[in-house]
């Protein structure tokens, strides 16, 4: 219901002033000129013939009272009045035409810009916005925007309405029509009153409900776990207390939104009332004929109800402002990773050098000091350290994900900010820790980075892998539906689905944040299988939190607070026994065959072993 | 019928037959309140009708040539009278309306939830939790629009409809021609109207959600996105989402364009005004009852202008209530057995020549064969879809095999009173479920009387205590989605503890979260360690340390087991087996 959604609605705060705001919205509303300029007349003309009934039916029933009426002025009115009801509801159905295309087309318009415009933002921009705000950002806030529209037509046709039906009142008898404005001012403040009762009930209400759903939630996702331990009668006490609660929430704003629309009937009905008596009297006194006075009454209706509606349109203005304010914060937001040439590259070596750079997150401290770190083509680097070191932010820095505030970052000996970046990352293959799929196919996934590769040559690279066999665990091969986010594949096929787009893709440069999620042993094998071949072809930059990426790496780096503190083989910087030593024991050691075999005695088993056949 | 696993009545009887009457039932039930809301709806339906009445008393007595000022008084305070009491009226029909709409959906809910609570492990493991939330809040709500604003507005437009009836009928029945006529005409346009929009809106709905899933996608991934050069594919992708979009919605806007019943209105008033100024004419009425007839005539326009959407909130209404009838009318396949086997459980567990279809047909188990000796760890290996959870869930009973026997202390799980093997058998699943309560509560979540210190020796026996004394309020900590976030090692621990309190005598673990530090992993395998003692246990586990050291090792694949022994046995004997110790030698 629109109108008590604008008794509910909530007041924002507003950056842009409202002068900039309606130029940006007259922008996009500018390419329909020609259908606003059709919706203006026919607002106006619908406004017209609606108010104007009236006026005709009471000069027939003047004519009608004054005894014989003359035969054909009388039938020329009476078919005037069908004309024109005719025409109100051609109009109507005009204007509603016009007017779904306008607020589709603004809203389509609206839309594209935004989503054109976030995904090209870069990564700083996004951590700022949650994904969440931002799509209801391109979805609920251009949607809201394009109800604006669609609110203000309505109101600007209620309101030639209104104006037409006072010029015909007042023109009629001015005393009548002025007892009617005098209910305008009684209504609006009745209404603003309601406004703060509804929102005050509706807050309250908001705050109780979410507990109440949220309960509910988990009564029902906690039965199979009640049902386990056998407390059905707890949890269902649980419920019950939240199940009541909701009624009564609810109830509470039911009554209040119950009470509007009959007291607004009620003031109506008083002023009809009085429109009656007076009206009546003046008739008496020879102000206005009878029929004058029946076509008061008629056009009081006509009257009321319209200024009912624009009342609660200024609180949807103001939802429909901010909305569009939102959306056009979204687009205007400056991009911090900026170009300065658009070098197209077909293929790169990979050499990557860091040369004094300093960086920062938007929100935090220095990440990287002063960091020197080159890296030869072909070369597979492990990076490791303690959360916060650092080690996501090289790998971030290279894919040009983020800024850099100092020094220099080379991709074949060129400064990086000179690159066309769809063009460097067509060079690039990265897996980020979360490995993301799309609702699709395994084949389509695998595809995604390089769209010309054949089926067959996607299969071949599959059997390179353990003899394919992990392609059989799929339920259909290469033709099954992954789900959104790869929802219907397990973590470790997503894993391997993600690295099979490397494969089939081949970058020069290859990014691995690695998945810290449990993984089963033979799943984990296959992926071991499938890293060894991207590392044969791509300088490779491992974010490792797996033992043996570490160990099949040329190179390990270990960082610490933004710089690297030890580098070498893995036998060596154990040796060492150094920072690496350190974490190899916090976060590496129970990954090997070792701690494997010593945690028999942890598990109480001799290695005779307590097993029987 | 079968015995339900929970049976706490429902305060009344209701006829779940089919959704009809199940509503009806309901609404029956609180038929005080439903009564007040439809009175409420007459009455403002009838006094509405006044002031048309009135009006043409007035004008009658200004033409008369002796107008009467008490007249007008008169007709002016009954004008104002009747809309007040109307008011009233009103109010008791929204408010009623609101009420009942309001206790149907609480005791919608109350009914579906205990009917949920009846039902079997089977059932649950089968449903899918959004599926159950979905129908427990929207399908719900969408009963509750049936009443309010559905019926009330529906039931008010119907009153309005018969007000000109009645005011034409009383002045002269040739009258009751166009009122008529619009009703007739207005039913069917409304029928054929909400029959063409139908599949309109679900255009709408769809293309929406095409585009909003996508959108989704694109945003939460959107390094991925940029990673792969993909930016300028996915902005053409959603330009012709977006286009399709806009299409739907257009054609909704010219269905709802063409929204007849409007016409009807114009043509109706214009042509009764016509009619009864021709009987008036005729000398058969006076021209005051054309005026209270045209009025009674403009009442007309409420039925009309009432947001088509009442009709089809009452359709979705029962369709949601279709949909929840199908959920709490689904049969319970296990029975309780309550005579059967009830003793303490050994806990020697044997599979002979099992197989198990989730659906009856297509296998998802086949050929199991194995037997496990009282206080042996079992570790269950496998990829996904191999059928390892499947399997363990035949050993509580929550499916049964389709072929074959699973026995436990050599007696068919059949045989047993499933109370008693329930009560027995504890299962730590993989998704571990916490109550927003606190520790100390979900610890003793299965036994509510468990002291505190009982809690602590559990929590200490499960490794979980020194972590719990290190949270803001200790054992006294809320956690859950509104307290306290806990990490996926801390949770294991927590459900570890809560079996230890049950004591079972045989444990199932789905072992699926991995330690980031060795610290914790020394924590946990010494929990795993002080659980799987003196009890038969099964785990299904990634972790190499549980595997080299269980007892016996059943590696899954594609529904069947691909090997079965002891660690050094199956070096021997299986490849793919020794691939997965074969890693990064020292």
């Amino acid at each position: 219901m629109g109108f008590h959604q604008g008794l509910t609605g909530e007041l924002y705060d507003r950056q842009y002033s409202n002068k900039i705001l309606l130029s940006r919205i007259w922008d996009y509303a500018k390419r329909h000129r020609k259908f606003i300029f059709w919706m203006t007349f026919s607002i106006i003309l619908h406004g017209l013939f609606a108010a104007l009934p009236p006026l005709l039916i009471s000069k027939v029933l003047d004519e009608g009272i004054a005894g014989i009426p003359n035969e054909m002025a009388y039938t020329v009115l009476v078919a005037g009045v069908i004309f024109l009801q005719v025409m109100d509801f051609v109009f109507y159905y005009v204007i509603r035409r016009l007017m779904s295309r306008i607020t589709a087309n603004m809203n389509r318009d609206l839309s594209i810009d935004a989503f054109a415009s976030s995904i090209e933002q870069d990564l700083a921009f996004h951590d700022r916005l949650s994904s969440g705000r931002i799509v209801s950002r391109i979805t609920t806030d251009t949607n809201d925007f394009s109800m604006l529209i669609r609110l203000t037509m309505d109101v600007a046709g209620s309101i030639v309405q209104s104006v037409v039906t006072a010029i015909i009142l007042f023109n009629a008898e001015w005393r009548l029509a002025l007892v009617l404005i005098a209910f305008i001012p009684i209504v609006m403040l009745v209404v603003s009153r309601f406004r703060k009762l509804a929102r005050r009930v509706t807050t309250k209400g908001m705050r109780a409900m979410a507990n109440v759903n949220a309960t509910i939630k988990e009564t029902i996702s906690g039965i199979s776990v009640a049902k386990n331990f056998r407390q059905e009668e707890e949890i269902y006490r649980d419920f019950k207390a939240s199940n009541t609660t909701s009624f009564k929430v609810n109830v509470q704003r039911g009554f209040v939104l119950s009470i509007v629309f009959p007291v607004m009937r009620t003031i109506s009905g008083i002023s009809i009332a009085v429109l009656v008596y007076f009206g009546a009297l003046s008739v008496t006194q020879g102000l206005i004929t009878a029929g004058a006075w029946y076509m008061v009454l008629l056009a009081s209706d006509r009257f009321l109800m319209p200024i009912l509606s624009v009342t609660s349109y200024w609180t949807q203005v103001q939802t429909g402002l901010s909305a569009a304010e939102r959306i056009f914060a979204l687009i205007d937001s400056d991009h911090s990773v900026i170009q300065s040439q658009n070098l197209k590259v077909d293929s790169i070596t990979g050499k990557i050098d860091f040369n004094h750079l300093s960086f920062n997150y938007a929100t935090g401290g220095k990440v990287l000091d002063n960091f020197d770190l080159h890296i030869a083509p072909g070369e597979s680097i492990a990076i490791v350290g303690h959360t916060g070191a650092g080690k996501s932010s090289i790998a971030r820095l290279i894919s040009r994900f983020y800024e850099f505030q100092e020094g220099e970052l080379l991709i074949d000996d060129i400064d990086i900010r000179k690159f066309d970046l769809p063009a460097l990352r067509r060079n690039m293959g990265i897996v980020t820790q979360v490995p993301f799929l799309f609702d699709g196919t395994v084949e389509e996934n695998i595809r995604f980075a390089a769209p010309n590769i054949s089926r067959e040559e996607i299969t071949q690279l599959a059997n390179q892998i353990g003899n394919g066999e992990w392609l059989e665990t799929f339920s259909n091969g290469l033709d099954t539906q992954v789900g959104e986010r790869g929802a219907h594949i397990s973590m470790g096929q997503r894993q391997l689905v993600a690295l099979m787009r490397v494969l089939a893709h081949k970058p020069a440069i290859f990014i691995l944040d690695e998945a810290t999620a449990s993984i089963d042993p033979f799943t984990e094998y296959q992926i071991q299988q499938a890293l060894g071949l991207i590392l044969q072809h791509s300088t490779s930059i491992l974010i490792a939190h797996r033992l043996s990426t570490v160990r099949s790496a040329d190179r390990i780096l270990v960082i610490d607070h933004g710089s690297i503190i030890e580098e070498g083989s893995h036998q060596g910087l154990l040796e060492q026994g150094g920072h690496y030593a350190e974490l190899y024991n916090t976060y590496f050691r129970h990954q090997s065959l070792k701690y494997v075999e010593e945690a028999g005695q942890i598990l109480g088993k001799e290695l005779s072993g307590k097993t029987t056949a | 019928m079968a015995i339900s696993e929970f049976n706490s009545p429902f305060k009344y009887k209701t006829n779940r037959s089919n959704a009809f009457r199940w509503v009806a039932s309901h609404a029956l039930h609180h038929w005080p309140i439903f009564l007040v809301a439809i009175i409420g709806a007459m009455g403002n339906a009838a006094l509405a009708s006044i002031p048309a009445l009135q009006y043409g008393i007035v004008f009658e007595n200004l033409t008369s040539g002796n107008p009467l000022p008490s007249i007008f008084l008169r007709a002016g305070a009954m004008v104002g009278i009747s809309q007040i009491i109307r008011g009233f009226m009103q109010f008791f029909r929204n408010f009623g309306f609101e009420v009942t709409a309001q206790r149907i959906e609480r005791d919608v809910r109350d009914e579906f939830y205990i009917s949920l609570l009846g039902k079997s492990m089977t059932f649950h493991s089968l449903q899918s939790i959004g599926d159950l939330m979905a129908r427990a809040t929207n399908d719900i709500r969408e009963v509750n629009y049936i009443f309010s604003p559905g019926l009330n507005m529906v039931l008010g437009s119907i009153n309005f409809l018969f007000i000109p009836l009645g005011i034409g009928a009383s002045i002269h029945p040739a009258l009751l021609l166009t009122p008529v006529l619009f009703i007739v005409f207005y039913f069917v346009a409304i029928v054929h109207f909400l029959r063409i929009l139908e599949p309109v809106t679900r255009e709408v709905r769809s293309t929406f959600g095409t585009l909003n899933s996508r959108l989704a996608e694109d945003i939460d991934g959107v390094e991925t996105v940029k990673a792969a050069s993909q930016e300028q594919a996915e902005i053409n992708r959603f330009k012709k989402n977006s286009q399709a979009f806009r299409d739907a919605n257009v054609k909704q806007g010219d269905i709802e364009a063409r929204f007849i019943p409007l016409l009807l209105l114009a043509l109706a008033m214009g042509f009764g005004l016509l009619h009864a100024l021709i009987l008036y004419r005729q000398g058969a009425i006076p021209l005051s009852s054309v005026i209270s007839y045209f009025s009674g005539l403009a009442m007309l326009g409420f039925p009309t202008n009432t947001s088509i959407r009442s009709y089809s909130q009452i359709s979705l209404g029962i369709a949601g209530a279709r949909r929840l009838l199908s959920t709490m009318n689904s049969e319970n396949n296990l029975d309780q057995n309550e005579f059967g086997h009830g003793a303490i459980i050994q806990g020697k567990v044997n599979f002979e020549n099992v197989s198990f279809a989730y659906d009856g047909k297509n296998l998802n188990l086949q050929e199991l064969t194995f037997e496990v000796y009282p206080g042996q760890t079992v570790a269950i290996v496998g990829q996904t879809g191999s059928g390892k959870t499947s399997l363990v869930r035949l050993i509580n009973r929550t499916y049964d095999p389709l072929t074959g026997s699973v026995k436990i202390d050599g007696l068919d799980l059949r045989e047993w009173k499933l109370d008693s093997l329930r009560g027995q058998i504890s299962i730590i699943e993989q998704d571990i479920f916490l109550f927003s309560k606190s520790v100390a509560k979900n610890i003793a979540f299965g036994k509510p009387n468990a002291t505190q210190d009982e809690i602590v020796l559990a929590a200490q026996k499960a490794q979980a205590d020194r972590f719990i004394n290190e949270l803001p309020d200790g054992y006294e900590t809320v956690i859950g989605e509104r307290g306290t976030t806990i990490s996926g090692g801390q949770r294991q621990r927590l459900a570890l503890a809560r079996a230890f309190l049950t004591d079972p005598k045989i444990l199932i673990l789905d072992d699926s979260t991995s330690a980031i530090d060795s610290k914790t992993e020394d924590e946990i395998q010494q929990a795993i360690k002080l659980a799987s003692e003196g009890r038969t246990t099964f785990i299904i586990t990634h972790r190499l340390s549980q595997i080299r050291w269980a007892d016996l090792i059943i590696v899954m694949r594609k529904g069947r087991i691909s090997a079965i022994g002891t660690h050094d046995q199956l070096m021997q004997t299986s490849k793919s087996y020794r691939n997965i110790f074969a890693e990064a030698k020292e």
